[in-house]
């Protein structure tokens, strides 16, 4: 069925994306928000998508936009993030936040003290595989660019995660 | 010569030339530093890799997949699915031989779970019912709130056209869809998924469910039933 064949396209994404959700969220309950939210809007969107041009990057970009316009908006609200260690003194949240860091793990801690911009380098060619030139083009950096965060991202990384 | 992070690490992701590639071997050979260098970089990389490969492996929310069914639904022309359903209504015959053909289909593949005593399947007046865990689960389990321990999931809630409460389901060997009426849980579909949850990988299991959630499209009469409303269904019995 030629109607169906944007869905099924997209249902066999959807691994990767909520995999490329993860990698940019908190915890899996935010990142299955992102995908919802990235599956309706690739929905409304799809006359924009050119058959042929590949979905999966097409995908991506929608997910990191949302991601970015969110993070945003919640930087806005909150002042700031707060640091994900000191949630215990988050008022009323203060539970959820206790659960919710007992949970965390290092590598997702290490994730989310990335500065965004290195995050969303590092889940796309660490985490999802893609080439440098196909995550510059999805990010619509320069390739010095991406290569500068890439490495400044790792860095980082081996710095939190090889310390111990 | 030395070696920089960034040309470390574009070896470590094969995105150098082959030159680089050559001078950043030749660099290793006789660098025991550098080789450690490069390790880390590789052992965050796969500590990274084995981090998220869960969320890769997991089946998807059928919450999520749904979107994606209901799509596909919607885009089919409107005026073809009623002119359908008027036929359908024209054709008194038509609802008996699907039920037989139905039945037909379902009795091979559920025969061997209805064999088993104490299996989640039963055949009663002809008519496949939910019992024993299976029944349990689709009484109380929510699909907004999973229970880890149970052997049942709960996919969707939803209204069918008669007015039913069905809910879709997946278990070890068998998904499906159950329908509450007042004799129980009436399974009028159900599919095999012998491979599936049992190591079979997250395809499998991913046909399975959008099988079924084809097929709970086509039941559903309205939108699915929000985390709210499911409790407050479930706690009046389903009706």
């Amino acid at each position: 069925m030629a109607t169906g064949a944007f869905e099924e396209e997209m249902l066999a994404l959807l691994p990767r994306l909520r995999r490329f959700a993860r990698s940019l969220a908190r915890s899996d309950a935010d990142a299955d928000d992102l995908s919802q939210l990235s599956v309706e809007r690739a929905l409304k969107a799809r006359d924009q998508w050119q058959p042929g041009t590949r979905l999966d990057a097409w995908m991506y970009r929608i997910m990191r936009n949302i991601w970015i316009d969110e993070t945003r908006s919640r930087t806005r609200r909150a002042g700031v993030f707060a640091p994900e260690e000191d949630g215990v003194h988050v008022g009323d949240d203060g539970h959820e936040a206790i659960e919710r860091n007992v949970a965390v793990s290092e590598v997702d801690r290490a994730m989310a003290q990335l500065p965004d911009e290195q995050r969303e380098v590092i889940a796309l060619v660490l985490v999802e595989g893609l080439a440098y030139k196909e995550a510059s083009e999805i990010l619509d950096i320069p390739m010095g660019t991406l290569t500068s965060r890439l490495v400044r991202g790792r860095q980082a990384l081996v710095q939190m995660l090889e310390a111990a | 010569m030395t070696i920089d992070d960034e040309l470390l690490i574009a070896f470590a992701d094969g995105e150098c030339s082959d030159a680089e590639r050559a001078e950043v071997e030749r660099a290793l050979a006789d660098d025991p530093a550098l080789r450690e260098r490069l390790e880390q970089h590789r052992r965050v990389a796969a500590r990274m890799a084995a981090h998220y490969a869960p969320m890769f492996e997991a089946p998807v929310p059928d919450r999520l997949a749904a979107l994606l069914h209901k799509q596909q639904t919607d885009v089919i022309d409107f005026a073809a699915a009623r002119e359908n359903r008027q036929q359908r209504r024209r054709l008194p015959g038509w609802g008996q031989w699907g039920a037989i053909a139905a039945s037909l289909a379902v009795g091979i593949l559920v025969g061997q779970l209805t064999l088993s005593t104490g299996g989640p399947v039963e055949s009663r007046q002809g008519a496949l019912m939910a019992r024993g865990e299976l029944a349990e689960a689709l009484d109380v389990q929510l699909a907004s709130a999973p229970e880890e321990a149970s052997g049942v999931r709960i996919g969707v809630t939803f209204r069918n056209q008669s007015g039913q409460f069905c809910r879709s389901f997946a278990m070890k060997d068998l998904s499906g869809i159950g329908c509450r009426s007042d004799d129980g849980w009436r399974l009028p579909v159900t599919h095999a998924t012998s491979a599936a949850q049992s190591g079979g990988g997250y395809r499998q299991a991913a046909s399975g469910d959008s099988l079924v959630l084809q097929a709970a499209t086509g039941m559903m009469s309205g939108t699915l039933l929000d985390a709210a409303t499911e409790r407050k269904v479930r706690d009046n019995g389903w009706r």
